[in-house]
């Protein structure tokens, strides 16, 4: 990068043009990050590749108005796009419903998510560990085929800045490695994959890799089909995880009061049931999303979005708060958009092995594909790609695959009968332990 | 624009510790995206993504370092960064030296957007809007966008290859919600080109493009949920072609087919799909969504043959890609931006038109599924699975289009579903989507006639 020295000045450069051209109050994000990934297969190194990046934002009031440019060039020129840019997008807005620019909260919580640990791993460190991981990968068993093997770290520095006082910054990083491969036997094929994360090499241990990547290839082989009809489960926590990552706008203010979700106006009711807590934790330590400020600078806060069942809140910003009359919960994401931070559904007590042994017969289901496509936020309604095992007697009987799972989100939280103690964050700031589901409809043969 | 003396030095930085192909992807962009919602203007935002990305051959690995550091110092560092990765140091220190080759452009542009009046292009927005609300009063929220993209890039690389393009996108997005008040569904259009502002002028009719995701999502808030099985499915043209895309067109990307990872692989020559299935893959086409002069390798596109009456042809492949499998790239290395090394990709994907009767193919279905709109959807190309949603679906009755249905998805394997196709109709149509894959999301047309697959499985309640 331009040293990191010249960006900040850059950014110093067009708040103050902004303030010279009448653009006042003005603010600049910065977002600068840097990375490194290496691709093994098959004993070979394949991919190397090194990023570093930046992208300055600008925005500023204007004739009443909040607009909006950014650039990742350092120039003249951009300087003019920026000032131009932030005028032009303030004339054809018609709405107030920009993030504000404010000064800053009184107080900011500390969270951490950096560890120097991560820098401290060389990139010849991390080549061996994909190398390692790829070795175990192909030792283990004649019917897998290793597909990729990546070890990643990145490190991002976000800076928010305004002519207002607001001067904030945070530093995150994180290593990950991840192992995917392919198993084939009697004509069938299915695709295995494994990711760690963290913050040090301790973090992402070859052998689990390797070995969680077999055995999630493994236990798929000689899968079968499934009758249609309707059918109790036990979704598995990453799937589960998926679920609520696609729906997650659901919980959003701004959605809600523009029509896009279905949960306007529901605060105070049952819309879970009474074993579902869910969470927004922007100050978890070591968190994915962690920060202590949102994208207004607005000082976040930890809270329940669904406390045993009831909605308790929806996540605002400063704007969706004011219109609701309630103080923001620190959501803003940039664009007058609400987001969660680490957001997860809070474990139960008792294990995966105990859920499915008190359903007795029913379905675990492991994987959910095309969520895309297949799930709208909008309607809650979802249809999508599944696979898993049958469950007889609390134990799978066999693999089966090729057919589809059908609900609605929101009749999906009220039939969760219970939360297992599995929770994790699956290389995702959304996360979710396993839950037992009264009935899904199943699509098979 | 990077001068051919800064490359020549930049490439020559690059492979002065060895390796065996050096290439700089230089892109300096302006995008404009503009966003009505509850009937205002809620954001408008100009942004400039400009940077490099530096790539070396090391024997048949790829090394790639980027970065927004592109004066010529910033571009010497991001070399000498990957030149540090290289480990066969045979032939090092080459000297480059490049000509400059140009493209007659195949896509003109005659109204760049950017020379557009704000308030003309607010204008189309707002013409999408109206005639979404004036469809139904159950429309509660219609969201438009409109986005302008101009992509400058430069591709130099160490065979003396110094060339450029100008790739200027415009598309219009649509999305409109029906609700009930308990329930909500929702529709959506998303119409583009590889062209200016003109695209309202020749092709777009913005209101056109309103009210049809208007009338999806009115249909479908009427429609009760599909009961879920195995049935023929009759799927309409235009977006339809997702279908195509998924099931096989990513199964035959050189990026799956080079390491094993698709049921295609090693199968060239081979019967793969239905007799009355062709499959062409262009990025030729004049100012389509997919197309381009030149690849991101600096290719010229193609117009390639993938299944022709059903026997596969080719492949679709990127230079590295190539040297790997032995063949001749085919055009169609793309990426996203300079943020990602470029990989075969598809371009303008679809199923030729056939000589069947549209007509013919419900009438003689039975009972089944007629799909209207696809969604999106999304493969595993290693073992085939698919997935789809129905945007709007119909149950057919006794050959006869019977009630709308709603959550439908489809699935199955692509292999399977190519054997399985046994009408293809006589029109083919075109729809616009953003493929995700390795290299970023890049604009890709699909498309197809109307067709028939005799068996699927329908998901739903």
């Amino acid at each position: 990068m331009e040293n990191s020295f010249d960006i900040r000045e850059f950014s110093r450069q067009a708040l103050a043009a902004a303030q010279a051209a009448g653009i006042s109050p003005a603010e600049t994000t910065l977002s600068m990050s840097e990375s490194f990934s290496v691709r093994v297969r098959e004993g070979k190194m394949e991919d190397y590749k090194v990023c570093d990046h930046f992208r300055l934002t600008l925005r500023g009031r204007w004739q009443g108005r909040i607009g909006t440019a950014s650039t990742q060039a350092v120039d003249e020129e951009s300087l003019v796009m920026l000032i131009q840019g932030v005028k032009e997008s303030a004339e054809l807005i018609e709405t107030d419903e920009q993030d504000d620019i404010l000064p800053p909260d009184a107080h900011y919580s500390a969270v951490c998510n950096y560890s120097e640990d991560v820098n401290a791993v060389s990139a010849e460190d991390k080549i061996a560990l994909a190398m390692r991981i790829d070795a175990r990968l192909s030792a283990q068993d004649a019917r897998i085929k290793p597909d990729a093997c990546v070890v990643s770290s990145a490190s991002e520095t976000y800076a928010l800045c305004n002519t207002l006082g607001l001067d904030l910054s945070h530093c995150s990083n994180m290593i990950y490695a991840y192992a995917s491969c392919l198993a084939k036997e009697d004509g069938q094929a299915a695709t295995g994959f494994k990711l760690l994360w963290g913050y040090s090499m301790e973090d992402v241990d070859a052998i689990q890799i390797a070995d969680g990547c077999i055995a999630d290839a493994l236990e798929k082989l000689g899968a079968g089909r499934l009758t249609s009809g309707a059918r109790s489960a036990v979704i598995r926590g990453s799937a589960m995880a998926d679920l609520l990552s696609t729906f997650s706008g659901v919980f959003s203010a701004d959605n809600a009061q523009k029509g896009m979700s279905l949960l306007a106006g529901r605060e105070g009711e049952t819309i879970a049931s009474a074993c579902v807590t869910l969470t927004d934790d922007p100050l978890m330590p070591w968190g994915l999303s962690s920060c202590p400020f949102d994208r207004e600078g607005a000082a976040t806060i930890s809270k329940n979005v669904i406390e045993r069942g009831t909605l308790t809140t929806l996540l605002h910003n400063r704007k969706t708060a004011k219109k609701a009359g309630v103080s923001t919960t620190g959501n803003a994401a940039g664009s007058g958009r609400v987001a969660p931070s680490n957001f997860y559904i809070r474990p139960g007590s008792a294990s995966q092995q105990a859920l499915l042994e008190s359903m007795e017969n029913g379905l675990l289901i492991t994987e959910l594909s095309g969520l895309h496509a297949g799930a709208n936020p909008i309607s809650g309604d979802f249809s999508l790609l599944a696979r898993g095992f049958e469950i007889a007697g609390g134990k799978p009987v066999r693999a089966v695959e090729q057919f589809t799972v059908a609900g609605n989100f929101f009749s999906l939280l009220q039939d969760i009968t219970a939360v297992a103690d599995d929770l994790r964050f699956e290389g995702s700031p959304i996360g979710s332990p396993s839950v037992a589901v009264r009935q899904l409809n199943i699509a098979g043969e | 624009m990077l001068s051919k003396s800064i490359c020549q030095s930049v490439l020559a930085r690059a492979l002065r510790g060895g390796g065996t192909f050096a290439e700089i992807f230089f892109e300096d962009t302006r995008s404009f995206g503009l966003t009505l919602r509850s009937g205002v203007i809620e954001n408008a935002a100009v942004s400039r993504p400009r940077g490099a990305g530096v790539r070396i051959y090391d024997g048949l690995r790829s090394i790639y370092v980027y970065t927004c550091d592109v004066s010529e110092a910033g571009l010497l560092r991001a070399a000498d960064r990957a030149a540090a990765a290289v480990t066969d140091t045979k032939g090092t220190g080459r000297d480059v030296v490049l000509h400059e080759k140009t493209f007659t452009d195949m896509h003109p542009v005659s109204l760049p957007t950017l020379s557009v009046s704000a308030k003309r292009r607010a204008g189309v927005l707002r013409d999408a809007d109206r005639a979404a609300r004036a469809v139904d009063s159950r429309i509660s929220q219609v969201t438009c966008g409109l986005l302008s993209r101009e992509q400058h890039v430069l591709i130099a690389n160490s065979e003396g290859l110094y060339t450029g393009d100008t790739r200027t996108y415009t598309r219009l997005t649509c999305s409109a919600v029906a609700s009930s008040g308990a329930e909500n569904q929702t529709g959506m259009e998303g119409p583009g080109a590889l062209m200016g502002f003109e695209l309202f002028e020749t092709r777009v009719d913005p209101a056109d493009a309103g009210a049809k995701a208007a009338k999806t999502a009115v249909t479908m808030l009427d429609a009760p949920y599909v009961s879920a099985g195995e049935m023929p499915v009759v799927i309409a043209g235009g977006f339809g072609g997702v279908i195509f895309h998924e099931a096989c067109g990513h199964s035959l990307e050189a990026t799956s087919v080079e390491p094993g990872m698709s049921e295609f692989a090693g199968r060239l020559g081979e019967t793969i799909a239905a007799p009355c299935v062709t499959a062409i893959d262009d990025g030729t086409m004049k100012n389509e969504w997919g197309s381009g002069n030149i690849d991101d390798e600096g290719n010229p596109t193609t117009r390639l043959v993938l299944i022709e009456n059903g026997v596969l042809k080719n492949y679709m492949i990127d230079r590295l890609n190539g040297l790997k499998m032995g063949m001749a790239p085919t055009g169609s290395g793309r990426r996203e931006s300079y943020a990602y090394a470029p990989t075969s990709r598809m371009r303008n994907t679809y199923i030729a038109a056939g000589q069947d009767d549209e007509q013919e193919m419900i009438r003689t279905m039975g009972d089944g599924l007629y799909a209207a709109q696809m969604g999106g959807g999304s493969v595993n190309p290693a073992t085939g699975e698919f997935n789809f949603s129905v945007r709007e679906g119909y149950l057919v009755r006794d050959g006869k289009i019977a009630s709308p249905v709603r959550g439908a998805s489809l699935i199955g394997r692509g292999s399977e579903i190519l054997m399985r196709i046994d009408r293809v109709g006589r029109e083919m149509t075109m729809g616009q989507g953003m493929c995700g894959s390795s290299s970023g999301s890049v604009p890709t047309n699909v498309g197809q006639p109307t067709i028939r697959v005799s068996r699927l499985t329908v998901g739903g309640k």
